[in-house]
């Protein structure tokens, strides 16, 4: 446990390990490893600042779905909060103020639909505390990640009510919400073919792209791209700045990097895992991912798969966890690898969701063997210290 | 030991699924309706009590013979005791599967294989080997009456995980609770608003094991709040039984 210190790994990391640690030690003795750092208020401070970095990406969601995804969030949090608060009385052990449990239940609503009946958050968010979390002994004893352990287990339990969508605001009238994911599926299964990438597919079947899409698309074609001969397909802006339907707060990716790219100057979350989950993902969805599509080689059109679905919040905040992810820096990187492939095969080839909800708790299984296989031993010197 | 201490350790402190952890496969494979559980358990307990008289009477008698013979005791019948009990097993376990069949065939078909591998069960086989080492008979009667108290036990212990384990999954898994009907009622109780949207994943093997997990926790934590109070009269557990 102690190698992610001496990696130099941020110190919010090491004030985890030394608080998970300490529950273990008596309370009068509190025996722990260097570096004695922390104790609960870095803890605190480390959950309030990654609960800062997904605001923007919610205020978007309820910016863009109104009401029912702020209550979904709302409820996530509460039932989280309340779930915590709960256990902590039960079990005598009082958690609720360090914010972990929050955070939880703010990623919980965010990978949820918006207009999802409100019992499914409430049953997630208690499901990820109740059960994944503090069944386990708590904060750092959980070896799978709480919101998407609930998320899962939603999934699995209302997988109808997890994938209806609310239309986006701004888009056409009494058009059906798909998102797009789900509409490339669709189309796929019995559309009208179209040559182009994926987004030429989804306008060939009719999908109800924004009419500010088709404005800036038309502008940016006809005053930059016509000059250097290229043109942007129509639902280009819609993609990019996150104006489709899905979950409350996975659709914006422009303000999820924001997110993630303080959490990252400021060393809470590392760059290994989210850089090669992103990078495997996008070399394999490109190479392979027009295959089951019948589109052939290099044809899988990685950009669109990036921007929709939960990939880039799964793989900023939830593949980063530090309880639940690698800690070495070799497992960091083997740690990403094996997401993106899982992610691929679980997004092609049929589960519930879009594939990254799973493909992390598979992650979260890998990580202690990862873990074990790559942790830096000293190096013998001779027979002596081979033996 | 009074008599029915045998009977209550399966129950409870012995209990197959929730402490000793044997028997797994049906508590995770067929607890997915109440009535599944019943069956299993009537199987089970059908099975164990069966075997365990038989092999119980077979061991009396080879007994009677080795002493008849004067020959060196249960190093050459160890293998017949074995062979004895897998063959009882086998047999009752597939006359509860012809009843079945008769019967309830509805039931038959939901149980599919667990119920030709109720032979196999770790509870049956587990009372095989307890039974293999004991010391050579000696009075018939009374350890007729102790085995059938032992297999009762574990038998009906097992019943109780299993129905506790398929109450739960059932009524949050599927919003019923399924039994069988009787006169007027249908059979099958709908859970309320529950059954609108049930949580799907505790229907799976999944959430089966999420709740056995859950039982053998509890079961655990009740031991150690026993032990806790007998220590606090001033003896252990073990001195008690």
């Amino acid at each position: 446990m102690w190698t992610a210190c001496e990696a130099g790994n941020g110190w919010e990391l090491c004030a985890i390990m030394t608080e998970s640690n300490r529950g273990m030690a008596s309370p009068q003795l509190a025996v722990s490893p260097a570096p004695h750092v922390g104790g609960l208020a870095s803890s605190l401070r480390l959950n309030w600042s990654v609960a800062c970095c997904l605001l923007p990406a919610a205020a978007w969601g309820v910016f863009l779905f109104g009401v029912p995804a702020l209550e979904v969030l709302a409820v996530g949090v509460g039932t989280a909060l309340l779930a915590e608060l709960l256990t902590g009385l039960a079990w005598g052990r009082m958690t609720v103020r360090d914010g972990s449990a929050m955070v939880t239940g703010l990623m919980v609503g965010m990978l949820m639909p918006p207009g999802v009946p409100l019992y499914v958050p409430a049953a997630a968010s208690a499901f990820g505390i109740v059960v994944v979390k503090q069944s386990f002994g708590g904060l750092g004893r959980n070896w799978m990640n709480p919101a998407l352990g609930g998320v899962v287990f939603a999934l699995f339990s209302w997988s109808d009510a997890m994938s209806r969508w609310l239309p986006a605001r701004g888009a056409a009238e009494g058009a059906a919400a798909l998102s797009p994911l789900s509409a490339l599926r669709n189309a796929l299964a019995g559309g009208k073919a179209a040559h182009g990438g994926l987004l030429a597919l989804l306008g060939a079947n009719g999908y109800p792209w924004s009419a500010a899409d088709g404005r800036v698309v038309t502008w940016v074609n006809g005053h930059v791209l016509s000059i250097l001969g290229a043109s942007l397909p129509r639902g280009a802006f819609d993609m990019l700045v996150g104006n489709i339907p899905g979950g409350v707060g996975v659709v914006s990716v422009p303000l999820l990097l924001v997110g993630a790219a303080y959490l990252l100057a400021r060393s809470v979350i590392r760059w290994q895992v989210p850089l090669t989950y992103l990078v495997t993902f996008c070399v394999i969805a490109q190479l392979f991912g027009g295959l089951p599509m019948g589109r052939g080689w290099l044809a899988g059109g990685m950009l669109f798969q990036l921007f929709s679905g939960s990939l880039v919040l799964g793989a900023f905040f939830m593949a980063t966890d530090p309880v639940t992810s690698p800690l070495t820096r070799w497992g960091k990187l083997i740690y990403g690898v094996c997401l993106g492939i899982l992610t691929f095969f679980l997004r092609y080839f049929g589960a519930p969701g879009d594939g990254v909800p799973l493909a992390i708790l598979l992650g979260n299984c890998l990580a202690p063997l990862i873990d074990r296989s790559t942790r830096p031993r000293a190096r013998p010197s001779g027979k002596a210290a081979m033996a | 030991m009074t008599p029915s201490a045998g009977f209550t350790k399966g129950l409870f402190r012995d209990n197959p699924v929730a402490v000793t952890l044997i028997g797994l496969c049906p508590a995770a494979a067929v607890t997915g309706r109440v009535i599944d559980a019943l069956w299993m358990s009537v199987g089970l307990i059908f099975v164990l009590v069966l075997t365990r008289l038989s092999q119980t009477i077979l061991q009396a008698m080879l007994a009677l013979t080795e002493s008849a013979s004067q020959s060196s005791p249960s190093t050459e019948a160890r293998p017949f005791r074995w062979l004895g009990s897998l063959v009882f097993a086998s047999c009752f376990t597939a006359s509860f599967e012809l009843i079945l069949l008769a019967f309830v065939p509805d039931e038959s078909a939901s149980l599919g294989i667990y119920v030709p591998l109720i032979a196999v069960n770790c509870i049956v086989l587990e009372r095989f080997a307890a039974s293999g080492n004991r010391e050579p008979v000696r009075n018939i009667g009374r350890d007729i009456a102790k085995s059938l108290q032992e297999s009762g036990g574990l038998g009906v212990g097992f019943a109780i995980s299993l129905i506790a384990i398929s109450l739960v999954r059932e009524t949050l898994g599927s919003g019923t609770i399924t039994l069988f009907p009787i006169g007027s009622f249908a059979g099958t109780i709908e859970a309320g608003n529950v059954s609108l949207a049930p949580a799907r994943a505790l229907a799976y093997a999944g959430g089966g094991l999420l709740c056995l997990g859950y039982l053998a926790g509890a079961a655990r934590l009740l031991g150690r709040l026993k032990g806790r109070r007998l220590e606090g009269q001033g003896g252990t557990e073990a001195e008690r039984s």
